[in-house]
């Protein structure tokens, strides 16, 4: 039989403390995402009306719409994406299976690592002097992209190769002594088991590339450009587009006269456009996840 | 097995993806028919002054020529011209004349002249808190609060007791941010040429955000275009010298030039404006164009 100790109830009473401390930290977290997300959408709920979503802005933004910007950031997040996203999965294939451990392959992981440090800013004045100016591709939405693409690369290299990393040695072993190649191993037995961390580093970028306002702003976003009527295609990839975080910036900064509920029914638009990416990432992730084999 | 299943899944997923990359690769090399059309597109970039009434002046432009695309940017007077300078930009909005080492620059880099044109005025306007007594104020007195050497510091110094709400009797002077063609103007008028802002003040990046920021804050003061009035804030009349009449800003005021720090607006380009530049300048100074500087808060030329 047990008899508690004097050492046995300390150790429980630590126990708690650490545990109520943790969870507190956890809720800390949780609380202000929760309150931001309810205060964003409470203020922003009375403008949110089917007009809103569809209708191009008037009046120098104080009325109307947003579907200018919607669309705007919906091109540069599908563009930029189809630029980053082969690139960077590509490189993180090559730098995790066939890179030898040597200074060139040290250097490239460095630079990848210091890469994804640099502020947006910088990345905005790079996109400006590289697209803009010398690859004469004007202000626009290429450009942006382009810009927007880089920034995401150095993230979406991290992500692909931490994927590719959580897949066992022993698999690759086990191919190879069954006289695979290694493009073989790659393509059947690395990739299957890590599509659904690579998916989910990739999506998860969107988020950042629809809410980034200064890269874009420089290289390829108009505060205002009059769109006649509406639809999805908008916009040629060789002008500048709108964009709902530079929107979002315009109305609360400069338009005046705009009622209080547009600028956070924008910011509500914005938090949406977000959430609705993630969801699709954590619902590839529980669908891929769920066929794991270890 | 397994294995081979989940291989299959795979390539049937890289590729779906493939028509949907070559999609955005053809829509980006071809361009399509608007891409022809994309000579018609007009980059506006400048004053922030300007910037809503520029948007104004956007939308309505593209009812009435749809095939012209204006894209409008903020930033500042200084933004557009330097742009314009570099060539990035094919109108420059400007509540400030191009100044001669800009014009040199112009001249170096692109061999061309700046071309301006008076699209209308701004009267600007001194704004205090919609609770401060206060009711007029002479240039001289603006100095006073404005210059790094002036006297004026206090509430009390202008005679102001006492303000409902505000903490403290310190003026909180409101100015702009120093690429702002408005933060030009203002220390040039008030200030002086030679005269140095006081460092203290509470610099802002738009028009708006200098009266969102007088609104709450009952001691401050703070300068901005008329058309940024709202409830929460009061304009004051504003004297040349003292003695003379206090008038506060308005059409005829300015267009009158009673109306102490009212300025002209411009419009550049870069030598001749192409051909569908020029019809937006035209459209600008006719009549739909005149009438949205009304309609925002500006001032109109005056008709002939």
């Amino acid at each position: 039989m047990f008899t508690e100790t004097l050492t046995g109830r300390k150790k429980q009473r630590h126990e708690r403390v650490a545990r109520m401390f943790f969870g507190l930290m956890t809720a800390a977290m949780v609380i202000p995402l929760l309150l931001i997300v309810g205060f964003v959408v409470f203020k922003g709920a009375p403008a949110m009306t089917w007009e809103f979503f569809s209708t191009n802005p008037r009046r120098g933004g104080t009325a109307g719409g947003i579907w200018p910007a919607l669309v705007g950031t919906l091109y540069l997040i599908l563009v930029s994406l189809c630029i980053s996203a082969p690139i960077g999965v590509l490189a993180a294939v090559y730098l995790n299976e066939y890179a030898k451990e040597n200074w060139f392959t040290r250097i490239v992981n460095l630079a990848v690592v210091n890469l994804a440090g640099v502020p947006s800013i910088v990345h905005g004045l790079f996109g400006l002097g590289a697209f803009v100016y010398a690859l004469h591709f004007g202000k626009s939405i290429l450009a942006a992209a382009l810009t927007l693409a880089i920034m995401t690369l150095p993230v979406i290299i991290a992500s692909t190769k931490e994927a590719l990393a959580s897949v066992p040695r022993s698999f690759r072993e086990a191919c190879w002594n069954v006289g695979a190649s290694r493009w073989q191993t790659i393509w059947r037995i690395v990739l299957p088991n890590s599509i659904s961390g690579i998916l989910t580093g990739v999506i998860l970028q969107v988020s950042r590339t629809a809410g980034e306002t200064a890269p874009v702003m420089l290289t390829g976003v108009a505060t205002f450009k009059a769109i006649e009527g509406g639809g999805l295609f908008l916009y040629d990839l060789r002008e500048q587009c709108m964009a709902l975080s530079m929107h979002l910036f315009y109305v609360r900064t400069q338009a005046s006269g705009a009622p209080e509920e547009l600028s956070y029914a924008i910011a509500a638009t914005l938090l949406g456009v977000v959430l609705l990416v993630n969801t699709t990432a954590i619902c590839f992730r529980v669908f891929l996840r769920a066929r794991k084999k270890w | 097995m397994n294995v081979s299943i989940r291989s299959k899944n795979l390539r049937g997923a890289v590729l779906g993806l493939v028509p949907v990359l070559l999609a955005t690769g053809c829509g980006n090399s071809g361009g399509g028919p608007s891409g022809d059309s994309s000579a018609d597109t007009i980059a506006n970039i400048g004053s922030d002054t300007m910037l809503q009434l520029a948007m104004a002046w956007s939308e309505a432009f593209k009812l009435a020529e749809p095939g012209v695309n204006v894209e409008v940017n903020g930033g500042g007077s200084g933004v557009g011209i330097a742009g314009l300078i570099n060539g990035s930009v094919d109108l420059a909005n400007s509540s400030r004349a191009f100044e001669e080492k800009e014009a040199a620059d112009l001249r170096a880099k692109q061999g061309k002249e700046p071309l301006g044109v008076t699209v209308g005025f701004d009267a600007l306007s001194i704004y205090v808190h919609k609770d401060n007594p206060l009711q007029e104020l002479t240039l001289e007195q603006l100095a006073g609060i404005y210059s790094r050497d002036g006297a004026i510091r206090t509430w009390s110094d202008l005679g102001v007791k006492a303000i409902p709400g505000a903490q403290g009797d310190e003026i909180i002077a409101i100015s702009r941010q120093n690429n702002s063609g408005t933060h030009h103007y203002f220390k040039e008028a008030v200030v002086g040429k030679k005269g140095v802002l006081r460092p203290d003040c509470v610099n802002q990046n738009g028009s708006a955000d200098v009266v969102n920021l007088v609104a709450t804050t009952p001691n401050a003061i703070g300068y901005s275009g008329m058309g940024y009035r709202t409830d929460a804030v009061r304009i004051l009349k504003v004297a040349k010298r003292a003695g003379e009449a206090a008038i506060l800003p308005s059409i005829a005021s300015t267009l009158d030039k009673s109306y102490p720090i009212a300025r002209p607006m411009f419009v550049y380009t870069a030598g001749e404006p192409a051909a569908h530049i020029k019809k937006y300048i035209d459209w600008i100074l006719s009549e739909p164009g005149q009438s949205l500087l009304a309609e925002n808060g500006y001032v109109p030329l005056p008709k002939q």
